[in-house]
């Protein structure tokens, strides 16, 4: 098993000790060691013989676009999104940032790090209500020995049930796709990146290809 | 990281003031004229940057997809320096991209929603709208050129803000590629070339280099 195709799940409230809370918006929040939701033992890194390849990010998606009442009442779901009535959104106005090192990913023209993917542009889960505008393509690479995070951030703080400023399961989601390069795996993933080829299943195979074809061609004549 | 996959997303809210730099927690509304253009970058109105898009020396910036609100009568127009790039069959300005055409988020309403006047009924248009445009070919953004994503609405009121009873909110979201550095000299290459420049032919190009350094001389010997 030395290209697997792997996925990890975040949500805020899926916690029994610390779980996502109003004053943490506009915080830039670990999916995988923040202190909030569900949390892994220590940060994603990769060792020597892996290399790990994201291939997509998405969040809980937003809807923009209501009419609003200018009395701050509760309202109820739209589209299975919550806010006030006061307000023209609902959804927890979510972004997904991928962090390499100490280096964010996503940047402003200006050249200074946003807060990442839009959930309304990248929804997780996606439905006929919330499609992806965006793919990541090129994909982020993560190579051997490096440290990685992705990181969420919502705006929000009424995106509960009925605009409330708690949120239930399934209010603040997260989803990561990547591909765990492994062992030989890992080294010919270097090998493509050195040689400027998209690093994929299909590609790492393609390599091995042509590695058992040279070995098995005759050896050439003096 | 010399060929990065980028968004950009605008929304007419500021929690205080007109516009505010980037996202803000629990923004407002802000109101948008009818029929007149605003710099979703540094247009005073909602979420800005700090300064003009712009590509510096060694940044090549690919525009691959713009998209905006489905109501509003929105669209969404981009400008490098002061020249238009969608213009009408006379040659003449237009506001660009309709949101009917390039939805954000994709399968949202074309009627936004409405909330009743004791906030707790949503009426909300059953259609989900999806794109009919894709920006094919993309938009390039040369090194030291500036570069404007334009909103317009074509509704003579514009967009409503504050928190009024007609207040909507409206977004705008676009996804280019970041090419810097080497990268960035392979895109102009490419280009002067007549190829797409997009990360595959990129890294073809790339291939084609390693794969030229690697071949013996064809020089005879005196």
């Amino acid at each position: 098993m030395a290209m697997r195709s792997q996925v990890y799940e975040w949500d805020g409230q899926r916690s029994s000790t610390s779980t996502l809370a109003s004053t943490d918006a506009g915080k830039s929040i670990s999916i995988f060691i923040g202190g909030k939701g569900n949390n892994i033992t220590k940060p994603a890194e990769t060792n020597r013989t892996q290399f790990i390849v994201i291939e997509e990010i998405a969040s809980t998606p937003s809807y923009f676009g209501e009419t609003a009442n200018n009395t701050a009442s509760i309202g109820t779901s739209l589209r299975g999104l919550n806010g006030l009535t006061s307000q023209t959104y609902r959804g927890p106005l979510s972004y997904t940032q991928i962090v390499i090192n100490t280096t964010e990913y996503f940047l402003d023209p200006d050249n200074i790090a946003n807060s990442g993917v839009p959930g309304a542009a990248s929804p997780y889960p996606r439905s006929v209500n919330f499609q992806p505008s965006f793919n990541l393509h090129p994909t982020v690479y993560v190579l051997p020995g490096q440290t990685f995070d992705v990181r969420y951030t919502f705006y929000n703080t009424r995106h509960g049930t009925g605009g409330a400023n708690t949120y239930a399961l399934g209010q603040d989601m997260c989803f990561v796709k990547y591909t765990l390069y492994d062992g030989p795996d890992s080294l010919i993933a270097n090998r493509l990146l050195e040689m400027g080829i998209t690093v994929n299943p299909g590609n790492v195979d393609w390599y091995k290809r042509s590695l058992l074809s040279a070995a098995s061609a005759p050896a050439p004549t003096a | 990281m010399a060929m990065r996959s980028q968004v950009y997303e605008w929304t007419n809210g500021s929690a205080t003031g007109t516009s505010s730099i980037r996202q803000t927690v629990d923004p407002i509304a802000q109101t948008v004229s009818g029929n007149k253009k605003t710099d979703i970058f540094i247009g005073g109105i909602g979420s800005n940057i700090t300064k003009p898009a712009e590509t510096n020396a060694t940044q090549f910036v690919v525009i691959e997809d713009v998209a905006t609100s489905a109501h509003a009568a929105s669209a969404v127009q981009v400008r490098i320096n002061t020249t238009d790039y969608f213009q009408n069959p006379d040659i003449t300005d237009q506001d660009g991209v309709p949101g009917l055409a390039s939805p954000y988020p994709r399968g949202t309403s074309s009627n936004g929603a409405i909330s009743d006047g004791a906030g707790s009924i949503n009426v909300i248009a059953g259609d989900n709208v999806l794109p009919s445009f894709s920006l094919t070919p993309e938009i390039y953004v040369l090194p030291g050129q500036t570069y404007s994503v334009l909103y317009t609405s074509a509704q003579e009121a514009g967009v409503v803000g504050g928190q009024t009873k007609s207040c909507t909110s409206v977004a705008c979201f676009v996804k280019y590629t970041l090419y810097d550095g080497p990268d960035s000299l392979i895109r102009n290459r490419l280009l002067e070339m007549g190829i797409t420049v997009n990360p595959s032919n990129v890294d073809w190009y790339k291939r084609s280099l390693l794969e030229q350094q690697s071949m013996p001389s064809n020089g005879g010997v005196a």
